[in-house]
């Protein structure tokens, strides 16, 4: 950022032509750190080979579960990837865990504010407030940090992977369960593995994570502030107000701020965001068919 | 599997060679256990083996059964060298009478088996099946040809006869198989996995048992040793695990179907509160021209 204030300075007094020197900035508003954008990477490859190793044995009479199971190399195969897949769950989930606990010492008494993520009073107003705006009784209800369904989004996720992951270990390990309870609990770890999946593929797939992230107005066709982990200020300030009136109150606005470097870079990585984003809502949208297409079958 | 006597086949063979005729009875295993007088496979396949008797059929048990043989599959079956009469007892060449039919398809058809296969056949007459045949209640039951086919033998340890095992069971027991091929075994199996259990690896294949019977291999005493065949220091609690369950039915297991249930309500309330509020989104979205001011 230095080094490009000195190129603008710079160019005037030199009198020289640098055409390539000259770099375009932007101030953005830093909305997700490294530390976000790895994890939801981790989440995004991690839950896209589960969804696509298990759903096949879900709907096994389908066949397209068959085609999926001969892609992957059979059913043992598949079954190697998706505990792949379940440990680098382990790992991501382990790691958010971590840090959130120390985010909670860190922020003592001051809960509410200080951990955007969690529920809170202003919740239930949204909700209703939204509501009332989708009927044309109301203004559009304006948000902090996160919206309702993103907690929704996240919390799901957070609670779904421990009750996923129980029933993965189970069956994993049925043996060493059944030191502990009887087996007919194995029977109960399949349909509660199973249906929780669904759900969350319906939670992330269509109508929480793909709507929020693609199809309502604010983020359409794609807001790719997860990959890129910043947005224009004014972008941000519309979408976010309250966040961003509290920031300013408390004086927090310049932690969040930074000049971002526009160039060719910028926008290649923008052909990859658009390239992953693509094949994975191809993807979703294909698995997703395929489970109504069963269900009504 | 296939013990063939050689003892009475060689005196069989050196009948032939004293009597003088037959002289080649002896000379290609096709042949080598024809009874004396019986028609060579040429002469059978003469007739069944002719596409001409395709729509001729005779009535086993009230099915219209087709007496045509592919001799093709025949001759690649395990029992491809074999004559046609040393399963087909007592039938002479030339058109056969239907009293010669109906004493075959009566008794010899299971008694032809147990001509090499005496150790299998003693299994299977102690068996469930068996005792539906052979016993007093002469039930419906099936015999040898019924999960082994007669003219397309398959060797029962190849991975072609297991991957249909669960079809053959099911030809009777179609509850039995829903439910295993929704369990954890039954899913893989279904999708090409055959190494996985089947039917007969824990419900055995010509010893079947029913489950209430002590010497069950799925009678509660010996489970512990039946799943500990693959999942070695499988315990008590361990083998209470339910092979066949319906998770949609309450008499099934009311624990199981209790928690269908609860994901079914809460899978519908989620996905019926997430469509209307994305659709009421999207709806006011397109109402208010926010699609339009987009700068994404």
């Amino acid at each position: 950022m230095a080094s490009t204030s000195e190129t603008i300075t710079e160019q005037p007094t030199t009198e020289v032509v640098r055409p390539k020197k000259q770099v375009r900035t932007r101030i953005e508003y830093r909305r997700f750190n490294v530390f976000h954008r790895w994890m939801h990477f981790l989440v995004f490859c991690s839950f896209t080979v589960l969804v696509f190793t298990g759903m096949p044995l879900k709907y096994k009479d389908t066949a397209w579960a068959q085609w999926f199971m001969d892609l992957f190399g059979g059913v043992t195969a598949a079954g190697v990837y998706h505990r792949i897949a379940a440990i680098v769950t382990v790992f991501y989930w382990t790691a958010e865990m971590l840090v959130m606990v120390i985010m909670v010492l860190k922020a003592r008494g001051k809960l509410k504010s200080r951990i955007p993520l969690f529920f809170n009073g202003k919740d239930l107003q949204d909700v209703i407030g939204m509501f009332a705006w989708f009927f044309g009784r109301g203004p559009k209800p304006q948000f902090d940090r996160y919206t309702y369904w993103e907690k929704f989004d996240y919390l799901s996720l957070v609670a779904g992977t421990v009750i996923i992951g129980m029933t993965g270990f189970m069956m994993w390990f049925p043996l060493e369960f059944t030191k502990v309870l009887p087996g007919y609990w194995l029977n109960v770890a399949l349909v509660i593995h199973s249906n929780e999946a669904l759900l969350a593929m319906g939670v992330i797939f269509i109508f929480v994570h793909f709507f929020s992230a693609h199809l309502k107005p604010e983020s359409f066709p794609l807001d790719k502030v997860i990959f890129t982990g910043s947005l224009p200020v004014d972008h941000y300030k519309a979408e976010r107000p309250l966040e961003y009136a509290r920031r300013v109150r408390e004086g927090t606005l310049d932690e969040v701020l930074i000049e971002r470097r526009i160039t060719w870079k910028t926008y290649a990585a923008d052909v990859v965001w658009w390239t992953i984003t693509l094949i994975a809502g191809v993807s979703a949208l294909m698995m997703t068919a395929f489970i109504i297409w069963s269900v009504f079958d | 599997m296939t013990r063939l006597r050689l003892m009475p086949l060689l005196l069989v063979a050196l009948c032939a060679a004293a009597f003088g005729f037959a002289g080649t009875a002896a000379a290609t295993p096709a042949t080598a256990t024809n009874a004396l007088n019986a028609p060579t496979n040429d002469e059978c396949f003469k007739c069944h083996g002719s596409a001409d008797v395709k729509g001729e059929t005779i009535d086993v048990k009230g099915v219209q059964k087709t007496i045509y043989v592919d001799r093709a599959i025949y001759e690649q079956s395990r029992h491809g060298k074999l004559a046609c009469t040393s399963c087909h007892l007592g039938f002479t060449s030339g058109p056969h009478d239907a009293e010669q039919t109906q004493n075959w398809l009566a008794t010899a058809k299971i008694g032809a088996c147990r001509e090499c296969h005496a150790d299998v056949f003693e299994m299977y007459r102690g068996s469930f099946h068996g005792n539906l045949v052979f016993g007093e209640s002469s039930g419906e039951a099936p015999v040898c040809a019924d999960c082994h086919e007669a003219h397309n033998i398959m060797p029962p340890e190849s991975q072609e006869f297991r991957a249909q095992i669960d079809t053959l069971c099911a030809n009777c027991h179609a509850d039995a198989l829903e439910t295993y091929l929704d369990s954890y075994h039954g899913k893989a199996f279904y999708l090409g996995e055959i190494q996985t259990a089947v039917c007969t690896d824990c419900h055995g294949g010509h010893r079947i048992l029913a489950p209430s019977d002590p010497n069950s291999s799925v009678n509660e005493a010996n489970l512990i040793q039946t799943c500990g065949e693959c999942h070695p220091g499988a315990n008590d609690n361990f083998v209470q695990f339910m092979v066949h369950v319906n998770p949609k039915s309450p008499s099934s297991s009311f624990l199981v179907w209790t928690f269908y249930m609860a994901y079914v309500l809460l899978i519908a309330v989620v996905f019926t509160f997430g469509f209307v509020h994305s659709g009421l989104y999207i709806y006011r979205g397109f109402k208010d021209g926010l699609y339009k001011r987009n700068h994404h």
